[in-house]
């Protein structure tokens, strides 16, 4: 072992409560849950097969009493599939068995089935996008109901909600706005949030015309290339916050109340510019209050603990830093590897999921010390 | 129709167990014969009954090949020999050899004496069984008749573990028991070279998972190791003393050397004993690489470590033992046990299964009272972890070991087969090939197309040679011989030999045709037009006009005659050899169209 990584490992005993790391055969830029015991990842190799995978978590994370007793440290390949095209985004509907990818090449998104009776997913029909875009592709949401619909789009102009089952129509925005998107969350039955390439950030209610609660774009002088936005947050005040990150490692927390007016803005310790801005992702947790996590800067993901922040921006550190993907790369490749997604476990509150370019895939449950102190 | 049959035996889809006959080329071979240590009924061996209902198992089976040491791969080995009968060879590596007596003898202790179960095999059976074993070194050809012949590859997973190639004629298998593609600390990874096997047959019991890294692994034993002498407690880890032992004391030694720890480790008596032997067993089976990093210091002299005295076990403090045996059955293991099992400080970290009736069993499904001798009740309070470091090949692996040996076919066993539809697209995408998963019991056919070495004879060669056409791999060639089979040999010769060989006489065939033509000039002269006829036209061939009158076209003869009936009517009398058929039907066509107007 390199001095380097033994070292990590033995300060990995403190730092983490537990640690798992796994080599996928391609790297992911999707981690989507399914329940609380399986996620799904998919490769995004452009000129060979990808590979859709359901794995399910090692059975040690997922029994609550007696851990010890569970040797089994293994991810199990419950379903596969295989796509032809890069997949950039992988949504599951809830309560079926269907799947929703995106990505390149051809502007569509695939419609994939996962039955009991056998471990292969199958692709079962697709969705036409409204516009034909080269190298830009949809993002994409779940209404989930009784009669699920997929939101998707690629610019503010082109999203619409589409039906799952009859493949009709029953939302367009309706606007000519041209602007390219960052992201799609779905916040209850009715409403959406997008945010812009741009940072322009909105939230939809379906019911009306086109009218959203927007922020004002960040001016010229941001040196972001490119926004991307979470809405979540729990823990200080009503309601939930958006979290709203830049390529240059600014980042905004909004009330939707008021979406012209940040709450606070931080410049947060990233080695800037990200080397793949399309890889910027922030989160929160669901098990903490007032916490957020990002990455896609380099090799690290950095949790952020908000209520410690002033509004003033100054002296702002990680409550935690993961940099297993620095030090476990095995592999002697010539670049750093770059966190592709992570994904909080959504009920174990310091578990996170982390996947980066090496096609490495970490398990961590990280340890506060502040708790200690 | 030539065939490899294949034929993974026992009941049941359960994992462990592992026994596979293989048919190649008339040749039997079992492979592995392992025992299922879930049941204690005669579901624990595989069913042999199906090898032949009858008939003698010496007599079918040409040999039996063992991969490693485990129980669920010779378990029901001793049973098999002796008591169901055979007396033919056992094929095994060295170390297997050497420990696979030792495991079995433990097993029927516990079998016999903790459970006291009838029908087991005996001590004395063990050792005749052992008798008739061959032992191979890797990589040697071994020779099991004039036809059949082995071969043993590095498996890594435990020491001796290897994988084998059976070999008859052109035809070959390749069965790879258990192995792992990630390098271990001391047994390295899995290798074999493009042997390009008809059939790789491979365990996929974890075909279906994406393994933990070895580093979180080590991480996580540590982790429990360390947390608990922090807070004062006792660390008990029960091995078995040839194996994972030595792997767990090198990361401990380390880890206290980096942390500058005091607390003390100590490995029982038993083990160093054994320790040396196995040593001995291992630096001679391993590869060079390996070899290399452990020659440095002989690999059981620790500065941490120390030799460990029963009294130690009541010393207050923190401290980690090693001892045997590794179920925590019997011996120095269990009485440390039963020291310590009260105090919710300590922890015992069982690295490995345990078989049925064993404490080690009972604690590790959750029983925290159990009964001991004399109806004494003992309260568990200690902390149980369950680890696991067996070193197993996941999919990942099994692409990387099929994308070494370039088998033509894949066949997977001891997986669900629902559940493995997806392995079996990616192997059949990645690699081309086909993917067989037979249940327990069922037969995979497999048609192969064996190559049959011929000589050709030097005269013909010649001939050929001699022909000005240089051999050329890409374009084939046609080439006319007579293929003689005797006894097992094929030779290509020429006819000519091949009728002198057999004593027959050549006979030649010629065919002769008839064409009418009216031309009323003597026969001489409608020769002479056929002849200029010919000529004109077949540029390429060698057109002849005979002092006789007749006409050659290469060897085909024409020949004018009259008949006497109608002196209008000219006969042409064509006749060819049976070689020059199709000129002589060509010619025959042509001529029947008639010859030009001679100018007047």
């Amino acid at each position: 072992m390199e001095p380097a990584e033994e070292d990590w490992l033995v300060e990995s005993l403190r730092l983490y409560q537990d640690f798992y790391a796994f080599d996928l055969s391609g790297a992911t830029r999707v981690l989507e849950w399914i329940d609380d015991k399986g996620v799904f990842v998919a490769g995004y190799e452009s000129l060979k097969k990808n590979e859709i995978l359901h794995l399910i978590l090692p059975l040690r994370l997922s029994v609550k009493e007696n851990q010890g007793l569970f040797p089994e440290r293994d991810f199990k390949v419950c379903h596969g599939g295989f796509s032809d095209r890069s997949v950039f985004d992988l949504k599951y509907v809830p309560d079926t068995s269907l799947l929703v990818t995106s990505g390149l090449p051809g502007c569509y998104l695939q419609v994939w089935q996962v039955t009991e009776d056998s471990d292969v997913i199958k692709a079962v029909s697709t969705i036409a996008v409204h516009e034909k875009e080269k190298s830009l592709w949809p993002r994409v949401a779940i209404f989930s109901s009784a009669a699920p619909g997929v939101l998707h789009g690629v610019r503010l102009s082109s999203l619409q909600v589409v039906d799952l089952e009859s493949q009709k129509t029953t939302y367009t925005s309706g606007v000519s706005d041209s602007e390219e998107l960052s992201s799609l969350q779905v916040l209850d039955a009715d409403t959406f949030a997008f945010c812009c390439t741009s940072g322009r950030l909105g939230l939809v209610d379906t019911r009306q015309k086109w009218a959203p609660l927007e922020t004002r774009s960040p001016g010229p002088e941001s040196s972001a290339l490119r926004w991307c936005a979470e809405v979540g947050g729990r823990g200080q005040g009503p309601g939930p916050r958006i979290a709203s990150l830049g390529s240059d490692g600014q980042l905004h927390l909004l009330d939707p109340r008021d979406l012209c007016h940040p709450v606070s803005s931080v410049q947060c310790p990233v080695s800037t510019p990200s080397p793949n801005p399309e890889l910027l992702q922030v989160t929160w947790a669901p098990g903490l209050d007032d916490c957020l996590a990002i990455s896609g800067f380099d090799g690290t993901v950095q949790v952020y603990d908000v209520s410690s922040w002033d509004g003033m921006g100054n002296g702002i550190e990680p409550l935690f830093t993961h940099r297993g993907h620095i030090f476990l790369d095995g592999k002697g490749m010539d670049t750093a590897p770059l966190v592709t997604t992570h994904t909080w476990h959504p009920c174990k509150p310091r578990t996170l999921l982390s996947a980066a370019s090496d096609a490495s895939l970490h398990v961590w449950d990280w340890v506060d010390l502040r708790a200690s102190q | 129709m030539p065939e490899i049959r294949v034929t993974p035996l026992g009941a049941g889809q359960d994992v462990g167990r592992s026994c596979i006959l293989v048919s190649i080329a008339g040749k039997n071979v079992m492979l592995d014969c392992g025992m299922h240590m879930g049941f204690s009924d005669d579901r624990r061996f595989p069913d042999f009954s199906y090898i032949t209902q009858s008939g003698r198992l010496t007599d079918f089976l040409d040999c039996v090949i063992i991969s490693h040491f485990h129980l669920d791969h010779c378990g029901a080995l001793p049973y098999f020999s002796e008591m169901v009968g055979y007396d033919g060879p056992i094929y095994m590596t060295h170390p297997t050899q050497a420990i696979c007596p030792i495991l079995l003898e433990d097993y029927r202790k516990i079998a016999v004496d903790k459970k006291g179960e009838a029908n087991f095999f005996t001590s004395q059976m063990i050792k005749d069984c052992m008798k008739k074993v061959v032992a191979v070194h890797l990589h040697q050809t071994v020779q099991v008749d004039d036809e059949l012949e082995i071969k043993a590859y590095y498996a890594g997973h435990v020491l001796g573990a290897a994988m084998f190639q059976i070999k008859v004629g052109s035809e070959s298998v390749v069965y790879t028991g258990d192995y792992n593609m990630t390098p271990d600390r001391h047994l390295g990874a899995a290798w074999i070279d493009k042997c390009r096997p008809n059939l790789l047959i491979t365990e996929s019991t974890y075909a279906t998972t994406i393994r933990d890294s070895k580093r979180c692994r080590e991480r996580d034993f540590l982790k429990k190791v360390h947390e608990t002498v922090e807070r004062g407690g006792k660390v008990l880890i029960p091995v078995f003393a040839l194996g994972r032992a030595q792997e767990l004391c090198i990361l401990l030694e380390t880890f206290w050397e980096r942390m500058n720890l005091k607390v003390p480790i100590y490995f029982s008596t038993g083990l160093t004993e054994k320790a040396n032997h196995y040593y001995k067993l291992f630096i001679t089976w391993t590869n060079q690489k390996i070899r290399k990093t452990f020659v440095q210091r002989n690999m059981f002299e620790f500065k941490h470590i120390k030799a460990f005295d029963r009294a130690f076990a009541d010393n207050p403090g923190p401290m980690v033992v090693f001892a045997t045996p590794g179920m925590l059955h019997a011996g120095q293991s269990l009485q440390i046990f039963r020291k310590w099992a009260g105090n919710e400080k300590n922890m015992v970290i069982m690295p490995g299964y345990c078989v049925q009736g064993t404490v080690g069993h009972k604690i590790l499904s959750g029983q925290r009272k159990l009964e001991m001798e004399g109806r004494q009740v003992l309260e568990v309070k200690m902390q149980v972890e369950y680890m696991s470091f067996s070193a197993h090949a996941d999919a990942k692996g099994i692409m990387q070991l099929v994308g070494q040996a370039e088998p033509e076919s894949v066949l997977l066993v001891h997986g669900e087969a629902k559940k493995m539809e997806f392995l079996k697209q990616k192997i059949e995408q990645e690699f081309r090939v086909d993917c067989y998963m037979p249940a327990n019991g069922e037969t995979v056919v497999l048609p192969t197309s064996p190559s049959i070495p011929g000589g050709i004879s030097l005269g013909l060669l010649k001939r050929e040679m001699a022909q000005g056409l240089l051999p050329e791999a890409k374009r084939p060639r046609l080439l006319h011989g007579t293929l003689i089979m005797k006894d097992s040999n094929f030779r290509l010769v020429s006819s000519e030999q091949a009728l002198k060989e057999l004593g027959l006489a050549e006979h030649q065939l010629r065919f002769t045709c008839r064409v009418h033509l009216h031309d009323t000039r003597k026969e001489q002269e409608t020769a002479m037009r056929v002849y200029s006829h010919l000529k004109s036209i077949l540029k390429d061939h060698c057109v002849q006009h005979l002092p006789d009158g007749s006409v050659t076209v290469e060897s085909i003869l024409i020949q004018a005659a009259a008949p006497s009936e109608d002196p209008a009517t000219k006969v042409l009398l064509v006749s060819w050899t049976y070689q020059d058929e199709e000129l002589g039907s060509y010619l025959t066509s042509l001529l029947k169209k008639g010859l030009p107007q001679a100018p007047s």
